[in-house]
């Protein structure tokens, strides 16, 4: 029998469901339809309305109390709540673990279209802004009670008004932004 | 007609985009520009922009998430 001469990977590659399933992006739409019926099933099974950042700041607070720190007395952590998630731990945590499939996915996905890349960082300029708006999005994210998830989509989801003022404010937000990129960046 | 290479490796969305079209406004017709750029975003959003005005793209991957975006001016 003859050997092809096509390696394996050669063929996937011009495969034209792998082209349509895992190398081409998904549409807007077809993200947002996903997005939006898979945040339905998160509501319906952990009763709580799909969250991001929140998380991040357990995770602050957990390389703080590994680093020798403590958060007993901080208002953010006082409730019996957060003092319950704290100590029971990050493996316990389903909220840590909803993250880390996103980080996995992510990555998955971009192997998978053969697309990952270590960029190089241009400029100290890039450094410092990433820093600034960094701190900026956490720090204004924990003042909202949620980010652009917890606070603008689950909370349009969920019918809240919050949600359309947070929705309100970040568009200023963006605009101020997009300027200060084209000022600095360009 | 003359070539002209940008050259955005490192730079996330909306930086290519801005840069291509105000590259593309000082070049004349029939000039080419070519945007290098390894954002995925990027890679959508430029010649999705400059295919709407008009121009004639093509989109290479040049690298494992790494492209060259080919604009021929048209107008």
């Amino acid at each position: 029998m003859e050997k092809s001469n096509t390696k394996f990977f050669d063929r996937v590659k011009k495969n034209e469901y792998y082209i349509k399933w895992l190398k081409n992006p998904f549409t807007y739409v077809t993200a947002a339809v996903l997005l939006s019926l898979f945040q339905i099933v998160t509501l319906a099974a952990t009763k709580n309305p799909w969250g991001v950042s929140g998380t991040l700041a357990y995770w602050g607070a957990w390389i703080y109390q590994g680093l020798g720190g403590s958060v007993d007395k901080w208002y953010y952590f006082a409730s019996s709540g957060a003092q319950s998630t704290l100590a029971a731990g990050i493996l316990n945590h389903g909220e840590s673990w909803r993250n880390f499939g996103i980080i996995a996915g992510a990555l998955a996905a971009t192997l998978l279209a053969s697309g990952f890349k270590v960029k190089k960082i241009k400029s100290v300029r890039q450094i410092i802004a990433a820093v600034i708006g960094g701190l900026l999005m956490g720090y204004g994210a924990r003042l909202a009670f949620g980010c652009n998830i917890g606070a603008l989509y689950s909370g349009i989801a969920s019918l809240s008004l919050s949600g359309w003022v947070f929705a309100v404010g970040m568009f200023f937000g963006a605009i101020v932004g997009s300027k200060l990129l084209v000022k600095f960046f360009m | 007609m003359k070539e002209v290479v940008l050259d955005c490796l490192g730079e996330a969305c909306p930086v290519p985009l801005v840069k291509a079209q105000n590259k593309l406004n000082e070049m004349e017709v029939g000039d080419v520009l070519i945007v290098q750029l390894d954002h995925s975003c990027a890679m959508k959003n430029v010649p999705e922009w400059a295919r709407k005005d008009g121009h004639n793209v093509e989109v290479e991957e040049v690298d494992d998430g790494e492209w060259e975006v080919i604009i021929e001016k048209t107008k």
